[in-house]
């Protein structure tokens, strides 16, 4: 009976199938509210799925001079590292499917391991685009990752506990984060863009300049991996962050509200800004994100030492 | 007849999806750049044709539809091969405007091959000097119909 649980869990929700339903989803979601943004009327509701489809049914090229079993095996990687990730986070505002003290950092490495799947994918190809955008990916994975880290780490020191799902237990009945760590917030939102690669900080994957970076050389089964991944991150980069801040996840409802209004934002602020220069991005956050970060953190530790949180 | 059904299902899908997320990639292989416009104007709001699903891609492996403008030079026909021999199966050539149908204005220069059909198999053609982005859309519509038959 265990192990039957075990497998829906892994295979329908809130690992498999419906993790990948509600990727396309909000990929969907994300599109047609930057369409709506611009004055467009954007995409239809299958247009993701139709992407998807039509890529894994298109020929993959191997270009000259990669490794095969990378080349073939780096976009299965990520896609699982990011599916794996989702086993730790309450989707849908359900209780996560696995859960142990400490998988909030087990958690976020295994989203980082998407990143670095991007990184070696371009870096393993002789392709100048494909080289100069895993460079940039790989850049941007530096200077994103430790503001992204204390941001979620202040709502952990908070909770006193590193367990995603006590934590949003303890969002859900206490003051919601964004009014007691404003500059968290605004840090984990801005790390999650940098995470997705969203415009402002599209340097890795600028098409103006460098083609689509590190995703250049790859075609069909590879790319619609690559992007399935990237889907499923969003899914969980939401969750992750809404209920932290936004007051904890506890039913299907909140989840879907919470979450794309998150979304909402997300969308309106990469409609408003272009793009940044790869040193501007790491400039932000390692000169203003990480510090803030760090004053924010320190603050919650001092106030929690002294008795008042 | 079990295994025809299962044929015909995927088939089915294989199409729906081929239909509705056509990719592109625009080339100028050696126009006066009046259709490049034209089709930099299709891609705008205004258009929206990502609404039908395309998008424009920056790399030839993305891309399921070539859209080609201006005769071919002999200067950029390499290019324009090389381009086409990138992109992975299935792929579409449209060509856009009266050169890339005749060679135009250019036809019978010696720097000139062409139409671009003298280079790489083109589904379908769109004529006008420029065409509106209407007709470029039109166009587009026309090979997806043909796709699903």
């Amino acid at each position: 009976m265990s192990e039957l649980s075990s497998l829906l869990a892994l295979m329908i929700f809130p690992g498999g199938l419906a993790l990948l339903a509600a990727g396309l989803l909000y990929e969907w979601a994300d599109r047609k509210l930057v369409a709506q943004l611009q004055n467009r009327l954007g995409p239809r509701w299958f247009q993701p799925l139709a992407d998807t489809f039509k890529l894994l049914a298109k020929e993959e090229i191997v270009p000259q001079g990669v490794h095969k079993g990378l080349f073939w095996g780096l976009p299965v990687v990520a896609v699982a590292a990011a599916l794996t990730a989702a086993l730790y986070v309450p989707l849908a505002g359900l209780n996560p499917a696995a859960a142990f003290r400490g998988d909030l950092i087990v958690a976020l490495y295994m989203l980082s391991l998407l990143t670095l799947c991007l990184g070696l994918a371009g870096a393993n190809t002789y392709n100048r685009f494909s080289v100069i955008g895993a460079t940039r990916t790989l850049t941007q994975l530096f200077s994103y990752e430790a503001p992204f880290m204390l941001s979620l780490l202040g709502p952990a020191l908070v909770a006193g506990t590193w367990q995603i799902s006590s934590i949003n237990q303890y969002a859900a009945g206490n003051t919601w984060m964004i009014l007691t760590q404003p500059v968290g917030f605004v840090v984990a939102l801005v790390g999650l863009m940098g995470k997705l690669e969203l415009p402002p900080f599209d340097a890795p994957e600028a098409e103006t300049e460098i083609v689509s970076g590190a995703l250049t050389e790859y075609s069909g089964r590879g790319l619609a991996l690559f992007h399935l991944g990237k889907d499923i991150e969003l899914v969980i980069g939401l969750t992750l962050v809404s209920a932290f801040y936004l007051g904890g996840l506890t039913n299907p409802l909140a989840f879907l509200l919470k979450t794309l209004a998150l979304l909402l934002i997300l969308a309106v602020l990469q409609s408003l800004f272009a793009r940044l220069r790869i040193d501007q991005t790491v400039g932000l956050w390692w000169r203003v994100g990480a510090l803030l970060a760090l004053v924010q953190l320190l603050l919650v530790i001092v106030l929690k030492g002294t008795g008042v949180l | 007849m079990e295994g025809n059904f299962e044929r015909t299902l995927i088939d089915g899908l294989n199409t729906w999806a081929r239909t509705n997320s056509p990719w592109a990639i625009h080339y100028n292989s050696g126009s006066c750049n009046g259709c490049d416009i034209e089709i930099l104007a299709t891609l705008t709001p205004r258009y929206d044709i990502e609404r039908l699903g395309i998008k424009l891609q920056g790399s030839p492996r993305h891309a399921d539809v070539l859209i080609c403008t201006g005769p071919v030079s002999r200067q950029s026909r390499d290019r324009l091969v090389r381009i086409y021999e990138q992109m992975p199966d299935p792929k579409f050539v449209v060509a856009v405007g009266s050169c890339a149908i005749s060679g135009g204005a250019f036809r019978g220069l010696y720097n000139i091959m062409g139409g671009i059909d003298e280079v790489i198999p083109v589904n379908v053609f769109i004529p006008g000097c420029p065409p509106r982005p209407e007709a470029i859309i039109y166009g587009v519509v026309q090979l997806l119909e043909t796709l699903k038959k």
